[in-house]
């Protein structure tokens, strides 16, 4: 019973709680002579194990030394590569009334005699081409731009979507494709009434500085025929006896810093005063208000 | 094409849009026919529609398949509308469904100008499951599925043949074969 005392006392000084022990159960006439008490004197080790404890420096470093040599992780990062930009850099604004003056009038033949040096921006972006494309000349490349574009539609209506990558960029891609999976097109090329012309330069660089891609717009004066069928075989746009004049602004792109590069369509050039299009040959309905059945229509308006 | 999403590395990973496997019906409307001479007369464009795994019986469904084969689109809408039975509203939401991808996608110029040419029901996958009665008994329950097909065929519905005097002549007669005597032996 006294030893019990003892340990409910706790961490007490024993002798101070022996002796407040002793004087409650025995008064002082009845305490024993001795008494045997045992006293934990040992020390209690806490045992913390090695890979618990807090390591010091040089203990850390020699533990990964001996561990071996850690790769790290490979990050998760997709690297992506940029082959075109997203849009067309500082378009150019086509003047009013292209193609539609005489050439016989002053004002025609200025604009048939119209050159490049016109700013000093594309005087500039062509310098910065013929750096890293040394075949670069604003006289032989509208030929070939007009060839790649000639090609990119042939490839277009044999749907050769291999080939188009590679003579459209992937900007352009989607715009030319999209809606034509179940459809048949027939388009030709009769004739350019205009030798094709360079009419504008620009160079820019996206994300990084050096990373620089090249815009030329060419315009084009040609005339071809254009038949879209639907599915089911019918006419749905154009004509194949019709053949259209059209004056297109088309912008052909290169990724400059890349020495495999190719001139690649990017998109088309639309200016306001164009002509509207031809109306498609179905009639299509514009939904109106939703009107509740007591109402008329011509009370809305 | 990456140009656009240059700065957001994970939106081109490719998110797969397409069902796990086309049905034949849904294959259907794939086929591309090569374009007419201006000499021939003009194919009327034909739609495939189909709702898979509808919770409706198939036999049930055939009675409301069978009314609307023939009948114009509108026609149809208009029965189905008024029709008590569950199944009828699904057909409707199938019906306005392939009108709508008709004008949309089939080049089709008027969306009142089609009728139905097939419209069926198939069966679809049944599942057992347990039902349970009094006294510890049970039955096995088959919860039951169905499929709906229609086909559109623009341009208005094909007239019904006339009566030949033949039939008429085989009618007579089979009401002559049916006459008998009731509560007899």
């Amino acid at each position: 019973m006294a030893a019990a005392m003892r340990a409910g006392v706790g961490r007490l000084g024993l002798r101070a709680s022996w002796r407040t022990a002793e004087s409650m159960l025995w008064p002082a006439g009845v305490a024993p002579a001795c008494l045997r008490i045992p006293v934990r004197t040992k020390k209690k080790r806490f045992f913390v194990p090695e890979w618990a404890r807090e390591l010091t420096p040089e203990e850390k470093e020699r533990r990964l030394k001996s561990l071996g040599t850690m790769f790290p992780e490979e990050r998760l990062e997709r690297t992506f590569y940029l082959a075109c930009t997203a849009d067309i850099i500082d378009p150019y604004v086509p003047p009013e009334g292209d193609a539609r003056l005489s050439s016989l009038s002053k004002d025609g033949l200025k604009q048939k005699v119209e050159k490049l040096k016109q700013t000093a921006a594309s005087q500039l972006a062509l310098r910065k081409i013929k750096d890293h494309d040394l075949d670069f000349s604003t006289k032989t490349f509208p030929e070939k731009a007009q060839e790649i574009f000639i090609e990119a539609h042939n490839c277009l209506v044999n749907f050769n979507k291999q080939k188009l990558h590679s003579l459209v960029t992937e900007r352009c891609y989607p715009e030319m494709v999209r809606g034509n999976r179940y459809k048949t097109i027939r388009w030709s090329f009769v004739e350019s009434l205009e030798p094709p012309r360079v009419v504008h330069i620009r160079c820019s660089s996206i994300i990084n500085r050096g990373n620089l891609y090249g815009q030329v717009t060419v315009r084009m004066h040609t005339r071809q025929i254009l038949a879209i069928y639907d599915r089911f075989g019918r006419l749905m746009y154009g004509g194949e006896q019709v053949p259209k004049d059209v004056l297109e602004y088309v912008v052909f792109e290169r990724y400059l810093v890349n020495p495999y590069g190719t001139w690649r369509m990017h998109g088309k050039i639309v200016p306001e005063w164009a002509p509207p299009k031809d109306p498609i040959i179905k009639t299509v309905l514009i939904p109106g208000p939703t009107l509740s059945p007591s109402q008329e229509y011509e009370e809305t308006k | 094409w990456l140009a656009a999403r240059s700065f957001f590395p994970l939106s081109c990973i490719p998110m797969s849009t397409y069902l796990q496997k086309l049905g034949k019906w849904e294959k259907k409307n794939r086929i591309v026919y090569p374009p007419q001479l201006p000499g021939e007369p003009r194919r009327p464009a034909e739609i495939y529609h189909c709702r898979r795994e509808i919770k409706y019986s198939n036999q049930k469904m055939w009675y409301l398949a069978k009314l609307i084969k023939g009948m114009s689109i509108d026609q149809a809408l208009a029965q189905l509308e008024f029709n008590d039975k569950k199944g009828a509203k699904v057909i409707k939401e199938v019906l306005l469904e392939a009108q709508e991808l008709a004008v949309r996608k089939h080049n089709v110029e008027f969306k009142s100008n089609l009728h139905i040419a097939e419209s069926m029901s198939g069966r679809g996958r049944y599942v057992k499951r347990i039902r349970y009665h009094g006294k510890g008994m049970f039955g096995i329950m088959k919860i039951v599925r169905c499929h709906y097909f229609v086909k559109l065929v623009e341009g208005p519905p094909p007239p019904e043949p006339p009566k030949t005097g033949v039939d008429q002549a085989k009618e007579y007669i089979q009401q002559l074969r049916n006459r008998t005597l009731v509560n007899t032996l």
